[in-house]
């Protein structure tokens, strides 16, 4: 369940500035990463692990 | 004007804004239109710049760099962080229970109102439990109080928390304790990396990578086979690009004992726990030879994954897939001069995906890593 949620959160980091139409190549260059790391320093999350 | 701070990655920028302690990777045309709407250059001017740049019409370009101004907006936006309530508390006159640790030759006097709360913090710690000693240097206290989770440090408030944020609390409890054994304040630390870490005595290497994905176990196996354990779960990097040690022990799954138990038969002895939030069950596996006088340069970021499968493989990653899979399960300092010394020490170091399922073949490969023979 973590794993899936870990990728949901890698996919949202992925945002677009905007969308220009027809001009494909300035909505590709409006592709970004926002990432934002923790705001505090949390030990492991609550959350099911692997089993590893 | 906001504090920027840009890097280089790959063929990108990495751009840091301090008021939001965001990181974005961008283009690098988007990078210098955001570098011109910080520097207050005129939206007729940068239009005439990009129009030079990007074959599209007028009225596209504008709106585009419009979407610009507005990204620069949000990510200037100052986040504050919630002041602490300070408001009315009492410190219980009864604990449940009071244990002293050792760490590095200073002793932390602990204080749990009752027995959930001693469960969070003493089992990583109890291995350096110490009895009877007539003074402490720290005083942790810890209790509840309107169903919020109270930490006070020799008599002073430092946080609250609702029981479902238990791991902050332990995050935090973790950081004072890092700060008061080693005398470093908060400003002088890096980052903390949700990671396993191990040095050859001269360099370190960093493990990452999701829940269960292999990090204790293999901080454990390369600690039985000559290599330090720095650190499981909460590694520390001060913004001299050092990776310290911290003696909290290695969390064990279940399923990973048979794994451990040649090179530690003193699991069998060690007691299970069961983490009921957590649905895990886990043993508390003491380091070997915890050493405090390391303070060791990172060599490479390995993102570790335990594949049936795959007996040993490993290829270098991208640095921004490394950086994408870094940033959000890290804390890093929110002050300029550490977001641009943490910049600085990720972008020089190799990244690397470490499959495996045999341990053998893991740790000749950590081998190789350190002394560059990959």
């Amino acid at each position: 369940m973590k794993k899936k949620n870990e990728n949901i959160t890698r996919k949202e980091a992925i945002k677009k500035i905007g969308s220009y139409g027809k001009y494909t190549a300035l909505t590709a260059i409006g592709t970004y990463l926002l990432l934002n790391p923790k705001t505090a320093q949390a030990r492991s999350p609550i959350a099911p692990g692997g089993g590893f | 004007m906001g504090e920027l701070v840009v890097k280089k990655i790959e063929a990108k920028n990495i751009v840091w804004f301090k008021n939001s302690n965001s990181y974005l990777v961008l283009e690098p045309i988007v990078t210098k239109i955001l570098l011109k709407i910080n520097k207050k250059v005129s939206l007729e001017e940068i239009e005439t710049w990009v129009i030079k740049k990007v074959d599209a019409p007028k009225n596209v370009i504008k709106k585009f760099i419009v979407d610009i101004y507005s990204l620069y907006s949000e990510n200037n936006r100052v986040t504050k962080e919630a002041l602490l309530d300070t408001s009315n508390y009492k410190v219980p006159t009864k604990f449940f229970s009071k244990k002293q640790y050792s760490i590095k030759n200073r002793i932390f006097f602990f204080q749990f109102e009752n027995e959930y709360l001693e469960s969070k913090i003493h089992l990583i710690f109890a291995h350096l439990e110490v009895k009877n000693q007539t003074k402490f240097h720290f005083n942790y206290q810890v209790f509840e109080n309107k169903n919020l989770i109270l930490f006070v440090k020799n008599k002073k408030l430092i946080g609250r928390w609702k029981k479902e944020q238990a791991h902050v609390f332990q995050g935090k409890i973790s950081m004072q304790l890092l700060i008061d054994c080693y005398k470093k304040p908060e400003e002088d630390w890096m980052g903390v990396f949700h990671a396993s870490a191990v040095s050859n005595g001269k360099e370190s290497l960093l493990f990452l990578g999701d829940s269960g994905s292999g990090k204790s176990t293999s901080l454990a196996l390369l600690n039985a086979n000559g290599f330090d354990c720095i650190a499981d779960d909460f590694v520390p990097i001060d913004n001299n690009q050092d990776a310290y040690t911290y003696p909290a022990a290695i969390s064990i799954k279940k399923k990973s004992v048979p794994t451990l138990l040649p090179f530690y038969p003193e699991l069998d002895k060690i007691a299970e726990h069961h983490l009921k939030e957590l649905h895990k069950i886990v043993r508390y596996l003491p380091p070997r030879n915890i050493n405090y006088d390391l303070k060791l340069k990172c060599k490479a970021l390995i993102f570790i994954k335990y594949n049936p499968e795959v007996e040993m493989e490993i290829k270098p990653i991208s640095k921004i897939d490394a950086f994408q899979q870094l940033i959000p399960d890290s804390w890093i300092s929110p002050i300029e001069k550490n977001a641009t010394v943490f910049l600085e020490w990720f972008l020089e170091l190799p990244s690397y995906q470490l499959t495996y399922s045999n341990n053998s073949k893991m740790i000749e490969t950590v081998s190789k890593i350190f002394k560059d023979e990959l």
